[in-house]
């Protein structure tokens, strides 16, 4: 465990040279997710995240955002995206995010706001579910 | 060159400094340098043993990949399933290797990872990696 942490650590995070080719910006995708995966068991320390999750559900977490940008093929928007991916994890590892907000982001994720999740509509019918969401259904 | 590999030949590509010698440097000059962490080298060549490994690794490793497929508990994975044929695109393959990581707590890499096409392979690079890691 402690070689993967430590093979994670980001120092410094500065902008690299624009991507040559799509080949090079994919390569460079999957060394982030692999740096990302190897920081999860830090970050999971750092927020004290053993009850609320498994490593596993967050890597599914990280892959699908990474996923929801699987169909660009222009090499610099890549590299941006990239970019911003690198600075939410330097900053989600250096301590300056606080566990709400991991939670919010990436425990719970897309599928619904917290509160959404609560017991309180289980019980009630499809019809009345529909019906506080919106007009028409 | 390499086009006339072998099966069982990977060459490593040349990496530059270690690790140890970028936190040195850190500490002398004090301005923040940019790098990011390179893992130290093995060695120069490593030629890659194919022995069988163990039926549980292969078993485990099939668990792992059922998983993160998310494929029903009866579909067969054997030793000689392509990662491919299984319905894992290369990101799919890059989470199961790190999911393997986890599993097995070792560490793999980049070129080993990229050489990894079926199950078998997967086991049999953890074995390798485990043996080294406890010898």
């Amino acid at each position: 465990m402690g070689e993967r942490a430590a093979a994670a650590s980001l120092k410094f995070v500065t902008v690299q040279a624009n991507s040559a080719s799509l080949a090079e910006a994919r390569a460079r995708v999957f060394e982030f997710f692999k740096t990302t995966c190897r920081s999860i068991p830090t970050v999971m320390e750092i927020y004290n995240l053993q009850d609320v999750v498994n490593e596993s559900q967050l890597r599914s977490a990280v892959s699908s955002e990474i996923r929801r940008h699987a169909h660009i093929t222009n090499p610099k928007v890549i590299d941006m995206l990239l970019q911003k991916g690198t600075e939410e994890l330097h900053n989600i590892v250096q301590h300056s995010k606080q566990r709400h907000h991991i939670i919010g982001q990436y425990v719970v994720g897309q599928r619904g706001l917290v509160h959404d999740l609560g017991t309180k509509d289980e019980g009630t019918s499809d019809f009345l579910k529909n019906f506080y969401k919106s007009n028409y259904f | 060159m390499a086009a006339a590999s072998t099966s069982s030949f990977i060459p490593l590509k040349p990496r530059p400094t270690p690790r140890g010698l970028s936190t040195i440097a850190v500490l002398k000059l004090g301005a923040p340098l940019s790098f990011s962490f390179r893992r130290p080298v093995l060695a120069p060549a490593r030629l890659r043993i194919s022995c069988v490994a163990k039926p549980e690794t292969v078993e485990k490793v099939a668990k792992v990949v059922k998983k993160q497929l998310a494929l029903p508990a009866e579909t067969l994975v054997t030793g000689d399933s392509k990662f491919a044929a299984l319905g894992a695109d290369s990101l799919d393959t890059v989470e199961i290797v790190m999911g393997l990581e986890e599993e097995f707590d070792i560490s793999v890499e980049e070129d080993s990872a990229q050489s990894i096409a079926t199950v078998q392979d997967a086991a049999d690079l953890i074995e390798e990696l485990v043996r080294k890691k406890c010898a």
